[in-house]
């Protein structure tokens, strides 16, 4: 057995995962928690995304609309890390083979690349262009990129059930 | 403008649209209601579980020839407050099964009317899936002994 796979065995078998996975109520609670999270992510970081396309709030600077949402954004994904990680406590031997599981993880590591590249080219020079309607072309790109790889995450993790 | 408003309802139909094709995981999505199946055997196994229980049951055809099956059924917070506790059933338990087969052809039912061994008769389907005895509360209607 593979050493990540014993992990998510361990995990999944532990006493707390085991009182996650068996409950009368904590799992369905759990993932509301989780759906509500990720609202506040994809909503607020989907506004940023359409800012950056010139389809929204185009008279306020785009530094403007990061400052705003970013301590919503962040405070989202904290809460929907925190509640998914329990929920994949409770089924992680099950998740390890979960073809849809695997999509999402790949998706998140590439949502989390997106920002990273996006910081360190084009946004170091934000200043020359916030103000700008719509915005040069590699800040429209990773706005793109956000809204696809958000929505393909919010995808994979609904058809996790469906595997 | 116009093609601004086009884009931007583009945009929210791929995110809104894709997602709900979806849904939550419904009866018609594994099963199909078109292929009502008995089990007659014995528990192998059970798994008290979140988001879906389920538990394998050993049946013996004409020929003597054993399969085991598997049946999914609700989870615990729904199966609770029909009155099958966590315990019910036991391994070596003898078991009978309404239920219908998965579309996957496997050895899979969705167990929608499950008699315990105590005689008790108890819905075993998830609540709102919208399969056969789903009647949008959270007890269901066991087959055959509701008027609809």
């Amino acid at each position: 057995m593979p050493l990540l796979q014993h992990l998510c065995q361990l995990l999944n078998d532990s006493s707390f995962g085991t009182m996650i996975r068996e409950s009368d109520y904590a799992y369905s609670v759990i993932e509301s928690v989780h759906v509500l999270a990720i609202t506040l992510v994809f909503g607020t970081i989907a506004i940023l995304d359409l800012r950056m396309l010139g389809l929204v709030l185009r008279p306020i600077a785009v530094t403007r609309v990061a400052r705003a949402v970013f301590p919503l954004t962040w405070s989202g994904f904290a809460i929907s890390f925190i509640s998914g990680f329990l929920l994949f406590w409770a089924e992680s031997a099950k998740m390890y083979t979960n073809p849809s599981f695997r999509v999402k993880l790949i998706l998140l590591a590439l949502v989390g690349l997106n920002p990273l590249i996006f910081h360190t080219t084009i946004y170091r020079r934000v200043h020359e262009w916030e103000i700008q309607h719509v915005t040069p072309w590699r800040a429209r790109a990773a706005a793109i990129a956000s809204l696809t790889l958000w929505s393909g995450i919010i995808i994979a993790g609904r058809a996790i059930a469906y595997f | 403008m116009k093609s601004r408003i086009a884009l931007a309802v583009g945009l929210l139909t791929c995110l809104v649209a894709v997602p709900a094709a979806y849904a939550h995981h419904s009866f018609a999505a594994e099963f199909d209601g078109s292929k009502p199946t008995r089990l007659v055997g014995t528990i192998t196994r059970v798994e008290w579980t979140n988001p879906h229980s389920y538990f394998y049951v050993d049946v013996k055809d004409a020929t003597g020839k054993v399969t085991n099956w598997g049946c999914e059924g609700a989870g615990p917070g729904a199966l609770s407050r029909r009155g099958w506790k966590k315990g019910d059933l036991k391994i070596g338990d003898a078991i009978v099964v309404d239920g219908y087969r998965a579309k996957d052809g496997s050895n899979l039912v969705d167990a929608r009317r499950v008699t315990l061994p105590d005689g008790r008769t108890v819905y075993g389907g998830s609540p709102g899936d919208g399969g056969p005895g789903d009647n949008g509360t959270d007890q269901g209607a066991l087959p055959g002994t509701s008027s609809k």
